[in-house]
């Protein structure tokens, strides 16, 4: 799955970590989601949106990742 | 395991793993010196005997308990593929070392090595996702 993940968490000026902290993960879990190795699960994915405030399908989207 | 730092549920599952081979370790002792000094008969020598096998099932559960309290998805999914490919690939040695001592000379292979094979393979089948996923 394609998603803007790390443009979201650049925006921020947020760090891998950082995110992972707030979305109390480990990092190696938002860098396995960034790079398209892991879909997160439908919570998390609502969790990440809530974060950026954005929507899902903002954030997500079903092409696969380059 | 997974996660750096640990979290609290690998913390709790590395914790219950070590305090259940301690366990294992004492049991085994005390089988092993029962059967060499005292020769036990009846049940007590059936529950000396499986005495050692019980922190063994109990790593089992300390498993599942560990998968319920794990709320990092990401790393929760990572264990249950190292513990898939563990599986496999003790199942084929033991299915394939079956038939060779069924057909041919080879070492007999004791079950109770099927445990300790098996987190042999979970943990190569760990190290490799983990490159897979750095």
């Amino acid at each position: 799955m394609k998603n803007e993940l790390r443009v979201f968490r650049a925006r921020r000026g947020w760090s891998q970590a950082d995110l992972a902290e707030r979305l109390e993960v480990s990092r190696q879990s938002v860098n396995a989601i960034e790079t398209g190795k892991f879909d997160p699960s439908l919570p998390l994915a609502f969790k990440l949106a809530r974060l950026f405030e954005t929507t899902i399908e903002e954030l997500f989207s079903d092409e696969v990742q380059g | 395991m997974f996660g750096t730092p640990m979290n609290l549920a690998v913390r709790r599952y590395t914790n219950r793993f070590l305090i259940a081979m301690g366990f294992y370790c004492a049991f085994l002792v005390t089988a092993v010196w029962a059967f060499k000094h005292s020769h036990p008969a009846g049940p007590l020598a059936y529950l000396l005997a499986v005495l050692p096998s019980i922190p063994i099932v109990a790593t089992i559960v300390i498993v599942g308990v560990y998968l319920a309290e794990e709320k990092d998805e990401f790393v929760r999914n990572l264990f249950i593929q190292a513990a898939v490919w563990g599986i496999g690939a003790t199942l084929t040695v033991t299915s394939v070392w079956g038939f060779l001592e069924l057909f041919v000379p080879v070492t007999h292979l004791d079950l109770y090595l099927v445990f300790p094979m098996f987190w042999f393979f979970v943990g190569i089948s760990s190290g490799l996702l983990r490159l897979r996923y750095r």
